[in-house]
């Protein structure tokens, strides 16, 4: 656990590095390691698009934006892993609407999930010790309830189509949501 | 000072981005004006994270790093960030070009709507606008419908709602929204189906709030 949160520090000091020196081997460096897993992100959604290449699209784009953009990453705000994430979120959205053609619209993911600028000292505190203890808690939440926040995060997901691939009222979707956000929150105040 | 905020499952969808699209142009209106749920939004984000870097990692072709590198010097086009001209959502900045242009369709002597283009098929979303104290009539909802106050305030039987504040109707809650006396109501609305209204006179003029989403 200690070496693992080390190296998600390393993550964040690389993209800095990217960001700031405009550093291609740094950038090699986050692509070996996070490629892999966009490629997994984007399969957990679209796993029509398998087959030797499928997936590769999404990273592509994903890594192109990570180096557009790295300039604006702040690692006291945020862990390389989270900033990648939204970066990652956003570009599936598209990809995903760009297929069922809703190009019509001048509307991208990012004009929906801004990152805005936040300037609240508050939540620069809280960030630090959530980066640590997310994934600990995570693992120690019920399987039931961990199970269905990585559907909705990974497969991308809404409660409804979780209720119906799981046979569950959307009711008890719903509530396992707020109990596993919950107990998530007490865990990472209790650290 | 907001009050009113998406529950938490409407949150980690959107963080999740699974939230239709729709929906989430209520939520990110809501944020610009909400730094509790924007505090909240990033636990959530971190959480996104976390599952990111625990996922099952698949390689990727041996020749994609090779053709990134190759695009890392492609000139990016910025897009200007629109000016904030009416301290509006910024996207609602992108999806109003200009607020004077507007074309309002009146829906009864106090509302007013204007419908926006939002690229997706499943909502409505739309600016309604109310003249100070006007009343809107009684009405139910065939879907979910998310209101988010922009500017002025409206109430109903349940509180004054003020700028950020969001509300999300299911199906079969009935409201009667009137505007405060002192200012017109601007709200974003995004509709899932057509508003039912329920008053005996109101039923022939429910055609006339034909859906169409955009």
């Amino acid at each position: 656990m200690e070496l693992k949160s080390e190296r998600r520090d390393d993550w964040s000091n690389l993209l800095s590095q990217v960001g700031k020196q405009r550093d291609r081997s740094a950038f090699k460096e986050l692509f070996k390691h996070f490629a892999p897993l966009i490629k997994g992100y984007s399969l957990s959604k679209m796993p029509a698009a398998a087959g030797p290449h499928g997936g590769d699209e999404l990273v592509q784009e994903v890594m192109l934006k990570v180096w557009q953009k790295a300039p604006y990453f702040d690692p006291r705000k945020a862990a390389a892993s989270t900033w990648i994430y939204t970066i990652a979120r956003n570009c599936r959205i598209d990809l995903l609407r760009r297929g069922a053609k809703h190009q019509s619209t001048s509307l991208a993911a990012d004009d929906v999930w801004q990152q805005e600028d936040e300037n609240e000292p508050y939540s620069l505190l809280q960030h630090t010790r959530n980066q640590d203890s997310i994934r600990s808690s995570f693992r120690e939440l019920p399987p039931e309830q961990s199970h269905i926040l990585t559907k909705v995060y990974m497969e991308g997901k809404s409660h409804a189509e979780v209720a119906q691939e799981l046979d569950l009222p959307l009711g008890t979707v719903k509530s396992r949501v707020r109990l596993a956000i919950k107990k998530l929150q007490v865990l990472i105040t209790a650290r | 000072m907001v009050k009113h905020h998406p529950n938490e499952n409407l949150l980690a969808e959107y963080a999740a981005g699974s939230l239709p699209f729709g929906l989430s142009i209520g939520v990110s209106a809501h944020l610009h004006f909400c730094s509790r749920c924007r505090h909240r939004l990033e636990s959530l984000n971190d959480l996104g994270g976390t599952l990111l870097a625990d996922t099952q990692a698949v390689p990727v072709a041996a020749d994609l790093l090779d053709s990134v590198m190759a695009r890392l010097d492609t000139p990016v086009q910025q897009q200007p960030k629109p000016a904030n001209r009416f301290n509006l959502p910024q996207v609602l900045e992108k999806l109003v070009p200009d607020l004077k242009s507007l074309r309002w369709r009146r829906l009864s002597p106090s509302l007013r709507v204007s419908r926006l283009q939002a690229g997706q098929d499943r909502y409505e979303v739309a600016l309604h606008k109310i003249s100070r104290g006007g009343k809107v009539a009684e009405h139910d909802h065939r879907g979910q419908e998310v209101t988010v106050v922009l500017k002025g305030s409206f109430s109903d039987d349940e509180g004054v709602y003020t700028p950020g504040d969001f509300l999300l109707r299911e199906p079969g809650d009935v409201h009667r929204p009137r505007a405060t006396q002192n200012q017109d109501c601007l709200c974003l609305s995004v509709v899932e189906a057509p508003v039912l209204l329920t008053g005996w006179f109101n039923r022939w003029l429910n055609p006339l709030l034909s859906f169409k989403p955009g």
